[in-house]
């Protein structure tokens, strides 16, 4: 794959060493070593995860028009060894060696006496400005903290060679006092890991803001698993996603996003670019059954950015995908499913639906609950002009409410309506298919045939029928 | 064969029959009661949902005609098939919400034991519900509605009709409890026929005249009660100015029970439109459908006629308009008209013209009386 820049190609190793720490069992440690003696950095990435084979790093490729030569020589120094290897195995790996044989340098072994580890050492020195380099591995660690991955332990170790000599250490961990433990599924540490990223305002800040999420019920979250089948003709996918809406009141800490959602994008357990198949898959979601009217959704590089014709002013929503292989590594080549991703959306929308009555009611939902209090209001006023009282208990029975005398208009119309909007609600949450016809007014009136109501409009015309003026 | 399974509907047309009872208020309460009943029970349910309201549907396919077998009265009725209106369908919720709204009006008026005119709940409503209400028209529609779903007639509602029709000549009507009203002397305004449909059942009738004469229009009206027509052909004029309400039609179904042997006999301008008028008087209307076939009469089709077309002059034709057209096209494809009848419409089809009745005067002021007075004694009238 192609390196285009230093912030890249160490992201890169990085990433590898996680995804060899995730497939190891057991713990691992990941240590990031930057030591500073401007302008040279030498960084040393080191893991305790399972070995790592060659042709990963063989696979680099690095053109000159990427990383110039001034930037990095090309050079990385490899030291790993697997759990059933006796020595630690060391190489030299020169990238922009023209021919492939002297690229590779081999070192002496170093015996490992028997000891049972595995792990991997890459280092290489590059002229950068350690600023840089520190913002882009930090954004990187922090977002690998939504996908909660649990085995792996990563710090972050700095050693400025200045004359200060200051050495500062960041430790990332995936949040102790979160309920989860080994045996949690992928999907539940994603959800887990983006309803933290929420808290924190999308890690503006060190600790969740208990100020805007007061309750729980400010933030909720839902997933969606879509799977494909393994084939020999393609590997077996894995889309999950992930959707959290935040109602926040008024937003007190800084000003919210407007009507912008970023979707964060993870492939193969790494941070990853926005494939056109995703784009496609939430530009072609039926968003007006959830209430939402998408403007646009363009690549931002490392999200995918959605535009929403208008939200309400406190409500805002989060979205986190990741597409995986079943198996790891996958023997093909990565292809995103763009039906699968819809789906997997689709059904974190509907889960959230599902959980929380009168959230992303559609449009049509809405306009019909704003009916809800006429409709009661009548009801009502049929039920308290009665004088028979047996009709008035019988009433108050159903709509549970007490039977003393003093019961208000209000009070009968409120129930009224709570019902009728749930029922409405409950209604918007089934598929269109599952809907069945209301049920009949009177049970002996069984029609022989049952039209919509036209809209009078035929009536009104006249002309069809000349004995049907109404007076 | 046919003919014999025909013979068959016209004895069991009555199953098809779906008609609106005359009610007391509290039978209208109660059934209103039951509504509401019904719909909080399916919305309390374990398995909740908005039922929808069935309402008999007020079309021709819904309409059928039933011979008069043994009389000589003929009238169109409605027969079981329903639509429905739902709260969930996103261009009619409004229309459901109408319906329940004019359903709770009239629940508040037989409560109070009041009775209002369609024109007084129109302005209640669009105080009360302005979002819902904008026509006169849309209140009259949902009237119906509550007509069909809860089968009873408009007037059990607590909605009078209009007052629109009057009656002159040789009749004596009386109020309970008030001095009798002789309606030849009622000078060319005639006596106006109340919307209160009790207090015309409750009238009692006298009378010496010989016929009853239906006159479509309000200005011939006037100038038959004014040249005392009824004093020279003993009879009773009655008109609705135009399209006849129920009061009126009321009125002339009680005048023609009272009064068997009185011919009724319609005065009407040569069109289809006016046609279809009479038709409404002779056999119900689709439109109040439910309670329409009530008041069907025996109604005969005086003039004006093919043959009086020798009478006026050319130039007093006119051309028919389209939608006069489209009404003869309706009126003779329907299966109720006799055949008498579909041969003068085919006739103003096929000139495409239409006259007035004005156009007698051509001949002289007094004409229309001797017109009339000849063609009743010459009982020219089909």
């Amino acid at each position: 794959m192609d390196i285009s820049s230093v912030q890249k190609l160490c992201i890169h190793l990085i990433s590898s060493a996680v995804q060899r720490c995730r497939l190891s069992e057991g713990l691992c440690r990941l240590s990031v070593v930057l030591k500073s003696s401007p302008p040279i950095i030498r960084v040393s990435i080191s893991d305790t995860g399972t070995g790592s084979c060659l042709e990963e790093f063989q696979d680099l490729k690095c053109n000159r028009e990427g990383i110039g030569t001034e930037k990095w020589d090309g050079l990385l120094s490899i030291k790993t060894t697997s759990i059933s290897d006796n020595k630690i195995y060391h190489y030299h790996l020169n990238l922009r060696g023209s021919v492939s044989a002297r690229r590779l340098t081999r070192l002496p072994s170093i015996p490992k006496n028997d000891a049972k580890f595995s792990g991997t050492e890459v280092c290489l020195s590059i002229s950068e400005t350690i600023d840089a380099l520190l913002k882009d591995i930090k954004h990187y660690f922090q977002k690998m903290l939504i996908l909660k991955i649990p085995s792996v332990a990563a710090e972050l170790v700095i050693e400025r060679g200045d004359a200060s000599g200051l050495r500062c250490e960041n430790v990332f961990l995936p949040n102790e006092s979160s309920p989860l433990n080994f045996s949690s599924s992928n999907v539940e540490r994603l959800k887990s890991g983006l309803e933290e990223y929420v808290l924190k305002h999308r890690n503006s800040l060190n600790n969740k803001c208990d100020s805007c999420f007061c309750s729980r019920e400010k933030l909720k979250i839902s997933s969606g698993v879509a799977s494909s089948m393994e084939s020999h003709r393609s590997p077996g996918l894995i889309v999950e996603a992930v959707i959290a809406i935040s109602e926040l009141s008024e937003s007190l800490c800084f000003r919210s996003s407007g009507n912008k959602t970023e979707v964060l994008h993870f492939k193969d357990f790494s941070p990853s670019s926005v494939s056109i198949a995703s784009l496609n898959a939430l530009t072609s979601i039926d968003w007006r059954s959830y209430g939402l009217t998408l403007v646009s959704a363009v690549d931002q590089v490392d999200h995918a950015l959605i535009e929403w014709e208008s939200l309400p002013p406190y409500l805002h929503i989060d979205m986190v995908i990741h597409c995986y292989h079943k198996q790891y590594p996958g023997k093909y080549k990565y292809q995103p499913d763009r039906h699968l991703i819809k789906k997997g959306v689709k059904l974190a929308l509907d889960d959230l639906k599902e959980k929380h009555t009168g959230l992303l009611l559609s449009a049509h939902a809405v306009k019909i609950c704003s009916y809800a209090p006429d409709l009661a209001s009548s009801i009502a006023g049929i039920i308290l002009s009665s004088n028979d009282l047996k009709f008035r208990s019988k009433c108050s029975t159903l709509l549970e409410l007490s039977q003393s005398q003093a019961i208000g208009k209000q009070t009968v119309e409120d129930r009224i309506k709570e019902k009728i909007i749930s029922v409405i609600e409950t209604n918007d949450r089934k598929p269109e298919k599952i809907k069945e016809a209301a049920p009949f007014l009177f049970e002996d009136d069984r029609p022989q045939d049952l039209d919509p109501a036209d809209l009078y409009l035929e009536e009104h015309a006249g002309g069809d029928n000349v004995f049907s003026f109404p007076d | 064969m046919d003919d014999l399974s025909k013979s068959d509907m016209k004895f069991f047309s009555d199953q098809q029959h779906c008609f609106a009872d005359i009610l007391l208020p509290h039978e209208v309460q109660a059934r209103i009661q039951v509504v509401v009943l019904n719909f909080l029970k399916i919305l309390s349910s374990p398995d909740p949902a908005i039922s929808d309201l069935p309402l008999i549907n007020r079309k021709s396919s819904n309409s059928r005609v039933s011979e008069g077998i043994l009389t000589d009265v003929s009238w169109i009725f409605l027969s079981h098939s329903f639509c429905s209106r739902s709260l969930m369908k996103a261009n009619a919720t409004k229309a459901f919400i109408r319906v329940w709204k004019v359903m709770e009006m009239c629940f508040e008026i037989l409560i109070q034991d009041k009775r209002v005119t369609q024109r007084e709940l129109f302005y209640k409503l669009l105080c009360d519900s302005p979002h819902y209400f904008s026509s006169q028209l849309q209140v009259n529609r949902t009237i119906q509605d509550v007509v069909a779903l809860l089968r009873c007639s408009r007037y059990s509602l607590g909605i009078m009709a209009s007052r629109k029709g009057l009656v002159a000549g040789r009749i004596l009507l009386q109020e309970p409890n008030q001095e009798a009203v002789d309606c030849s002397a009622c000078g060319s305004s005639g006596y106006a026929i109340s919307g209160d449909l009790n207090l015309l059942e409750s009238l009692s009738t006298k009378t010496d005249a010989r016929y009853i004469v239906v006159v479509e229009k309000h200005a011939i009206f006037q100038r038959l009660a004014e040249d005392n027509v009824f004093n020279q052909i003993p009879s009773i004029l009655l008109t609705a100015k135009g399209y006849p309400d129920i009061a009126t039609r009321f009125l002339l179904h009680r005048m023609s029970r009272a009064f068997p042997d009185l011919p009724i006999l319609a005065l009407v301008d040569w069109n289809p439109a006016r046609l279809a008028i009479l038709s409404t008087y002779k056999f119900g209307s689709i439109g109040m459908g439910l309670e329409a076939y009530r008041y069907a009469c025996n109604v005969k089709w005086l003039g004006l006629r093919g043959d009086d077309l020798q009478l006026i002059p050319q130039q007093s034709l006119a051309p028919l308009k389209p939608r006069d057209l489209q009404i003869a096209r309706s009126l003779i494809s329907s299966t109720i008209l006799r055949d008498n009848y579909r041969q003068e419409l085919a006739v103003m089809m096929q000139s495409g013209q239409g006259a007035e009745i004005e156009a007698l005067y051509f001949n002289g002021y007094d004409y229309l009386v001797k017109y009339l007075a000849k063609k009743i004694v010459q009982a020219n009238y089909i």
